[in-house]
C-alpha cells in the first residue's frame, strides 16, 4: 500500500547487483556505515520537560529514515514515554540505568519549570533533578524544539512555573555537556535526524552563536520564502487566504532563521506560508514570549517589533 | 489483605501520568489518578491578542493540537460574530478528520498494541516478509551483542497474558510497522490544508487560509483511499482479532457509565455530523453547558471550587495538603462523564444514528455481545476503530463537495468586549475553550479537555473520575506487572498534557 521503503529499495538494487555481477562492495557505502550506528554505539536517552509531545509526533514524520529504520538502523531508543513498551517502575530502572551506564545522547523535548519543580514529575522524581543527572553523564545534550531550545510557550510571558529552556536549565547548574539546541514548534523531522547522525557519527554540527545547527537555522525564513516575488513587488495581502505576500498580515518570515519554506513539512506536502498562513516565528528565541507581540497584525500596515533572530 | 502499587509513569499515553491503585484480594479496590506536569496555559494566554489563542492552545497537545486550535477559533467566530462560508467549514472538516485518523491509528498501534501482541513471536519468523525479517535480525542482533537494552523502546515490558497465536502477534507486528506509516500519510492529509501538523497554522477564526485547488483535492482523496484502505482492511480486523483474543476485556474496566459529547464536524445544516448529548442510563438526553462546573479539593490549585468555565480560575499551589493532581474535576450537573468515542457512539447509538447504530449493532452482533459490554476496554478500543472509520469515510464525502477556488475565510474585526465558546469533540472526547475579552485582548481564558474529563481526581464530594472508578474491580496477577491495570488506563487513550494544560 506504500512506495518502497528505503529498506526494500535497498534490497532491490542489492538484486540488481547481483543480476549485473557487481559485487557487494559497489553497495551504499554511506548507508551501510549508518546503519551499523543502531549497533551499540547510538544509544539515545529522550526525557520530556513541560512538553505538548508534539516535537516526537513530528519525528514520527520523518520520511527517509522512516520511524522503523531510525529506531533499528540509526539510532538505539533507550527510553520514550510515548512509545517504550516499559511501564511504570520499569521505566525508572530503565532512566537509573542508563545514566549510570553513560555513553548516551540525552534528548530533551520540553521547557523546565526551574522555579516550580513539582510542575514536573515522572516516577516521583523533579525533571529538574532526572534532566540535571542524564546531561552530566550524556555526550552531548540536544534540546529538540521551541520549549526545550528557548523555552517556548511555558516559559512566556506571565508564566507561573519559573520555566527555562534546557540549556539555561543546565548552564545555571553549572552542567559543561556539549548542548545543541534545535528549536521549532514542532521541531522539523529532519533536524533531528540530521543533527543525532551529525553529532553520533561525525561530531558536532556547526552551530551559530545560539547553539543551533547553521544547516538548519543559517537563513532567514523570508530569504526562502515562496511568495518572495509578492513582498519585492509591493503586493501585499490585505487578509487572510489572499494572495500576495503576508507581511502586513504579521508574517515573521524576516525575522525567524530556518529552513521550512524549502525543506516543507510533513514529507514535503506544505508550508505555512504556501497555505496561506503567516509565518508566527515558531524556530525563533523570542517565539510567544512577549504578550504584546502578538502572532498577527491583521489590518495593520506595522512592521513587527522586537528582538527576533 | 490490603496492598498498594504504583504505576508512575504511565508510559504509552501523551505526557506525565501516575496512578495508584489500592487492591484486595487481588483487585483493585480504589485507585487514585495523578497528573505530574502542569504549564499554566490559561495564565499565559491573559493579556495577549485574542488571535495569539488558537496558536497557543494547539500547543497543549502536540497529539490533538487540530482540535484545540478548532476549539479557539470557534470561541472566536462566536466572540466576533463571524461564520465561516462552507469552503472553511469543509477544509476545517477534513483537516479535523484527517488528525482523528492519525490519533485512532496511533493509539491503537503505537499506544495500546504492546500490552497484547507478543512482539518476541518474531524471533520464530520462518517467512519472507521482508520488515518481520528484519526486525527478527535486529532483535537477534541486539540481543546477542549485548547492548545496554536489547530492543529498546520494544523491550522491556511487563510480565503477562500476551497474546499466543503467532500469525495474530506477526500480524500484529507488521501492522504497527504499517500503521506509521499510515498515521504520517494521515498527518499530509492534514498539512494540504492545514500547512503543517502538529500545530497548524492555517487554522484561523472566520475559516482556514489555504484555499481549494484541484491538486490539493486529488492528493487528499488519494492519501484518502490508502487510508480507508489500512482502516477497513487491517485496523479494525486486528481490532475484532484482539477483542476476541480477550473477550474476559468487554467485562473489565467498565468505569462511571455516563457518557457526555458535545458533538463535531458542523454539517450543512448546522447539525454536528456527531451528535451532541448525555448517554446515561440507557437513553439520550439533550447537553447543558451551564451544567459544566470544575472542582478543585484534590487539585492543584487554591482558586475556588465548582466555578463554571467560563469564570473559571487557575491558581497554581504545588504543595497543597491533600491534593494529588495537577487535574481538575470537571463534573456534569455534579456527575463525573466519561468522554471520547465511546462517549460519541454512544451518544449517536442511542438516537438512531443512520451510520452508527447498524455499525455498532452489526459488531455487538458479530462478538454476540449485549450493548452492555461495549462500556469497557474492549468496548473503547472498538468504538475507537469504527469511529475511524465513519470519520475517514465522511471525509470522502466533504472532498467531493469543494470546488476550486471556493471562499474559504469571512472576514472579522476583533471587538474590544466580547465573549465567546467554542465546543468541539478532540479524538479523545468533549472539549470546550471559552474567551473573555477585554479591551481588545483576552481577559479570561479557559479550556475543559477531554483528558480532564476522564483523568480527574475525586471531586469536592469525594466521588472518583471515570478512570478511577474504571479500574476498580480490575483483577491483577502479579503486583509487579499489572499488565491489567494498565490496558484499563490506555484504554481511555489519555493525554495528560491536554488534561492539565
Amino acid at each position: 500500500m506504500s512506495l518502497f521503503s528505503r529498506r526494500e529499495f535497498l534490497k532491490l538494487g542489492a538484486q540488481m547487483a547481483a543480476l549485473l555481477g557487481v559485487g557487494a562492495a559497489m553497495g551504499p557505502k554511506a548507508a551501510s556505515a549508518l546503519e551499523s550506528m543502531a549497533a551499540g554505539e547510538a544509544p539515545v536517552l529522550w526525557l520530556q520537560g513541560q512538553s505538548c509531545s508534539g516535537c516526537s509526533v513530528s519525528l514520527l514524520n520523518s520520511v527517509a529514515p522512516d520511524p522503523l529504520d531510525l529506531l533499528t538502523r540509526y539510532i538505539s531508543l533507550w527510553f520514550h514515554s510515548t512509545l517504550s513498551a516499559a511501564t511504570g517502575h520499569q521505566c525508572m530502572d530503565l532512566i537509573n540505568d542508563g545514566i549510570a551506564k553513560g555513553g548516551y545522547f540525552l534528548a530533551v523535548e520540553g521547557s523546565i519549570p526551574q522555579g516550580m519543580p513539582k510542575a514536573c514529575v515522572i516516577g516521583h522524581e523533579p525533571i529538574t533533578e532526572q534532566v540535571a543527572r542524564a546531561a552530566k553523564s550524556a555526550k552531548a545534550v540536544v534540546a529538540v524544539g521551541a520549549c526545550a531550545a528557548f523555552g517556548g510557550i511555558p516559559a512566556a510571558e506571565g508564566n507561573p512555573t519559573g520555566s527555562v529552556s534546557v540549556p539555561d536549565f543546565l548552564k545555571e547548574q553549572g552542567i559543561t555537556t556539549p548542548v545543541i539546541r534545535l528549536p521549532g514548534c514542532p521541531v522539523h523531522p529532519d533536524w533531528v535526524v540530521g543533527t543525532l547522525v551529525h553529532v553520533i557519527k561525525f561530531g558536532m554540527p556547526e552551530l551559530d552563536a545560539m547553539g543551533r545547527p547553521k544547516a538548519f537555522f543559517g537563513r532567514l525564513v523570508h530569504d526562502q520564502c515562496p511568495r518572495f516575488s509578492d513582498y519585492e513587488r509591493e503586493n501585499f495581502a490585505k487578509t487572510f487566504s489572499e494572495d500576495g505576500c503576508l507581511f502586513k498580515l504579521g508574517c515573521l518570515g524576516p525575522i525567524t532563521h530556518a529552513d521550512c519554506t524549502l525543506r516543507q513539512w510533513n514529507g514535503g506536502v506544505n508550508t505555512c506560508i504556501r497555505a496561506g498562513a503567516p509565518c508566527i516565528g515558531c524556530a525563533s528565541d523570542k517565539f510567544a514570549k512577549a504578550k504584546d507581540f502578538p502572532f498577527y497584525r491583521k489590518g495593520e500596515a506595522k512592521a513587527p517589533q522586537g528582538g527576533h533572530s | 489483605m490490603t496492598e498498594t502499587i504504583s504505576i508512575d509513569p504511565v508510559t504509552r499515553l501523551e505526557g506525565h501520568y501516575a496512578v495508584k491503585v489500592e487492591l484486595q484480594d487481588g483487585r483493585v479496590s480504589s485507585a487514585h489518578s495523578s497528573g505530574e506536569m502542569f504549564r499554566g496555559f490559561e495564565t499565559i494566554l491573559k493579556g495577549r491578542s485574542p488571535m495569539d489563542a488558537q496558536q497557543i492552545t494547539q500547543r497543549i497537545c502536540g497529539v490533538c493540537p487540530i482540535s484545540h486550535g478548532t476549539a479557539s477559533i470557534l470561541a472566536q467566530d462566536q466572540a466576533y460574530g463571524v461564520e465561516p462560508p462552507k469552503g472553511g467549514r469543509l477544509l476545517r472538516n477534513l483537516i479535523l478528520g484527517a488528525n482523528y485518523i492519525q490519533s485512532h491509528v496511533v493509539h491503537f498501534y503505537q499506544l495500546s498494541a504492546l500490552d497484547f501482541i507478543d512482539v518476541t513471536a518474531v524471533l520464530g519468523y520462518g517467512g519472507s516478509d521482508p520488515v518481520l525479517l528484519h526486525i527478527k535480525k535486529w532483535i537477534a542482533g541486539q540481543t546477542a551483542s549485548k547492548s545496554v537494552f536489547p530492543a529498546a523502546p520494544f523491550l522491556p515490558r511487563l510480565k503477562g497474558d500476551y497474546i499466543a497465536d503467532t500469525d495474530l502477534n506477526l500480524g500484529g507486528l507488521r501492522h504497527y510497522v504499517d500503521a506509521l506509516g499510515v498515521r504520517a500519510k494521515a498527518h499530509q492529509m492534514a498539512a494540504l490544508f492545514g500547512g503543517k501538523v502538529p500545530h497548524s497554522t492555517a487554522l484561523v477564526p472566520g475559516g482556514v487560509t489555504q484555499r481549494v485547488t484541484a491538486d490539493n483535492i486529488a492528493a487528499y482523496g488519494a492519501m484518502l483511499r490508502d487510508v480507508q484502505q489500512f482502516v477497513d482492511n487491517v485496523y479494525l480486523p486486528d481490532v475484532v482479532a484482539v477483542a476476541q483474543a480477550y473477550l474476559g476485556y468487554f467485562e473489565i474496566g467498565r468505569g462511571c457509565n455516563e457518557f457526555l459529547a458535545y458533538g463535531v464536524f458542523p454539517e450543512d445544516n448546522g447539525e454536528p455530523m456527531l451528535p451532541s448529548g448525555i448517554f446515561s442510563g440507557g437513553s439520550v438526553k439533550a447537553f447543558d453547558h451551564e451544567l459544566i462546573t470544575e472542582d478543585v479539593r484534590y487539585s492543584l490549585f487554591d482558586s475556588p471550587s465548582g466555578l463554571r468555565p467560563g469564570q473559571g480560575q487557575t491558581n497554581a499551589a504545588p504543595d497543597k495538603a491533600g491534593a494529588y493532581s495537577w487535574i481538575k474535576a470537571p463534573r456534569y450537573g455534579g456527575r463525573p462523564m466519561e468522554v471520547g468515542p465511546l462517549a460519541r457512539l454512544l451518544v449517536a447509538h442511542g438516537q438512531g444514528h443512520a451510520v452508527v447504530k447498524p455499525m455498532i449493532d452489526g459488531l455487538l452482533a458479530k462478538l454476540t455481545l449485549g450493548p452492555e459490554a461495549l462500556v469497557s476496554v474492549m468496548g473503547r478500543h472498538a468504538a475507537r476503530a469504527l469511529e475511524c472509520k465513519i470519520v475517514a469515510d465522511r471525509c470522502a464525502g466533504w472532498l467531493d463537495e469543494l470546488r476550486p477556488g471556493m471562499a474559504t475565510f469571512s472576514d472579522f474585526q476583533i471587538p474590544d468586549k466580547a465573549q465567546g465558546m467554542g465546543l468541539t469533540e478532540a479524538p479523545r472526547g468533549a472539549l470546550g475553550h471559552w474567551i473573555n475579552i477585554s479591551g481588545g485582548r483576552i481577559g479570561g481564558y479557559q479550556c475543559v479537555v477531554p483528558s480532564t474529563w476522564n483523568c480527574s481526581p475525586r471531586d469536592d464530594k469525594g466521588t472518583p473520575g471515570p478512570v478511577e472508578q474504571a479500574l476498580v474491580g480490575t483483577p491483577v496477577a502479579d503486583l509487579d506487572n499489572p499488565l491489567e491495570a494498565a490496558r484499563v488506563v490506555r484504554s481511555f487513550d489519555p493525554c495528560l498534557a491536554c488534561a492539565v494544560h
